[in-house]
């Protein structure tokens, strides 16, 4: 076959161009593994990492700072766990921060949180060298929510019973509620009781209107009288002063 | 008593020799004399020529699966994931597989045709009888140039189709080229690519292994030369599956 002329250049070309991409492909991605760019190690101990895997995520202020390098059972309650974090954050992480774990979304994978400690002041503050075991505070578990989950609904159930008792005994027309809506002869004693109390408090309106014609009594209550219609006149007054006012208020607004 | 027939005895035939003519691809490889120039020349109509057709092929791939990905995404409420999910399955699996299926198609047919004509016109045994080492000569720089140029050519079918990707995206909603590549790319682990690139190897030492053992041992007339070349493209494709199949076992094996 006859060869082109320009084959070896455009077949460099061509070579090259895809080599840079595979390169640049590479280095995007190891970028993001924290395999090219300036790292160091941390680490924390669990009593277990619930489904951890090595390659997930480690946040700090909720931006993904690094990748789990490994996770290795220590004793039979404890897992060690090393982080590979990028440098440029080092300053901010103290040695009093917590890590734990946490889930990327309702299914996603599970990451380390590493939040900053309570205590701002004291040695504790200043900024992590790297190799350092990082405090821990234990996730929670769906086992412990399902525990607490089922304490809850056996209170519950407690409470239910007693509540369907109550009605039942209310309903049944026991004891002083169940008398109150259950009772007829209660609510006829009670009608009565007022129709009385009505009688005896038309009485006393009459021993009072007795008690105003009385030589002792009548002087007060002329007084009263008196009182009354001088601040009834007041009134009068004011209410003509006010409405003379507003027509002219208005008419300037 | 049970007989092979004819027709498995020679499918046994040819199996093995394709076998021993894949060995023998190892033995003379290392073997001077080295034809750079050929072996450049070979790379180039192998490399350089397929270029646009993978280059469109691959585009379309990224874009059509873009679009085709979209409702059943949009029905999760997970639109943001389609970069990822393209970036995942281009790189894993489509990419390599249609670039090798479409060069078994391009470069295999061509090197049965080839071969196969040569041995017609006894080409290949007038260079045996002037002592030249035909297999070395013709076969050793075509298998090299395939299997050093396929993976280089995924890569780019990659690229492109997850441009192709990008394009289809913007059809709907806008991304900036920067926020799809490195949503795609966040997806991608070496895990992925790692494998994915390994195995473009042996899809294009497959492919040019078996075109030209087709072209090498035709026998008979004219006709028979665009046997090979069709058997050469069949048999191509069908590797290409079979090798994608071993390798995702593999991989599978080794991200449990």
């Amino acid at each position: 076959m006859p060869k082109e002329p320009g084959y070896r250049w455009k077949l460099g070309l061509f070579a090259t161009i895809t080599l840079v991409l595979l390169v640049i492909a590479i280095f995007v991605i190891g970028r993001q593994k924290n395999l090219f760019g300036s790292v160091f190690n941390i680490s924390t101990v669990f009593r277990s990492v619930s489904g951890l895997k090595v390659g997930n995520n480690v946040r700090f202020g909720g931006i993904d700072v690094g990748t789990i390098d490994d996770i290795e059972l220590m004793t039979d309650t404890t897992v060690r766990v090393d982080m590979v974090i990028q440098s440029s954050v080092k300053k901010f992480i103290h040695r009093n921060s917590v890590a734990s774990i946490s889930s990327d979304g309702l299914m996603g994978d599970k990451v380390i949180v590493i939040a900053p400690g309570q205590d701002t002041t004291g040695a504790q503050r200043a900024p992590v060298n790297g190799n350092e075991i990082l405090e821990s505070r234990a996730p929670i578990e769906t086992d412990q929510i399902m525990v607490s989950l089922k304490t809850s609904a056996d209170n519950a159930a407690i409470i239910t019973t007693q509540l369907a008792e109550l009605t039942s005994r209310i309903n049944s027309g026991k004891g002083a509620l169940g008398k109150l809506l259950k009772d007829t002869t209660l609510s006829s004693n009670i009608s009565s009781t007022m129709k009385n109390l009505k009688k005896s408090s038309e009485g006393l309106n009459e021993n009072m209107e007795a008690a105003k014609h009385n030589f002792l009594l009548r002087g007060y209550f002329k007084k009263k009288e008196k009182e009354k219609k001088k601040k009834e006149e007041e009134e009068q007054k004011k209410e003509e002063e006010s409405s003379g006012k507003t027509p002219k208020d208005q008419k300037k607004q | 008593m049970l007989t092979p027939t004819p027709y498995l005895k020679k499918t046994f035939y040819q199996t093995g020799d394709q076998i021993a003519f894949a060995a023998r691809f190892f033995r003379e490889v290392f073997r001077p004399p080295y034809q750079w120039r050929e072996i450049i020349f070979q790379c180039y109509l192998v490399g350089y020529k397929s270029l646009l057709l993978i280059g469109i092929t691959g585009f379309i791939m990224g874009l059509v699966l873009t679009i085709q990905t979209r409702p059943s995404m949009a029905a999760f409420g997970a639109e943001s994931l389609i970069p990822g999910m393209v970036s995942v399955s281009v790189i894993r699996e489509i990419g390599p597989v249609i670039t090798a299926l479409i060069c078994s198609g391009n470069i295999g047919s061509r090197m049965g045709a080839e071969l196969g004509s040569m041995r017609v016109t006894e080409q290949i045994d007038a260079m045996e009888v002037s002592a030249v080492n035909p297999y070395h000569f013709l076969v050793v720089k075509r298998v090299l140039a395939t299997t050093l140029m396929i993976p280089l050519l995924v890569v780019f079918a990659d690229s492109v189709g997850l441009f192709g990707s990008y394009v289809a995206m913007n059809i709907h909603s806008r991304s900036t080229l920067y926020h799809f590549f490195s949503q795609a790319m966040g997806k991608i682990d070496f895990g992925d690519i790692f494998p994915a690139f390994v195995k473009t190897f042996f899809f294009g030492f497959a492919i040019g292994i078996i075109g030209c053992f087709k072209g090498y041992h035709v026998s008979g007339g004219t006709e028979s030369v665009g046997k090979a070349a069709n058997s050469a493209v069949v048999s191509a494709s069908l590797a290409v599956f079979v090798i994608d199949m071993l390798a995702v076992q593999i991989t599978d094996l080794f991200n449990r």
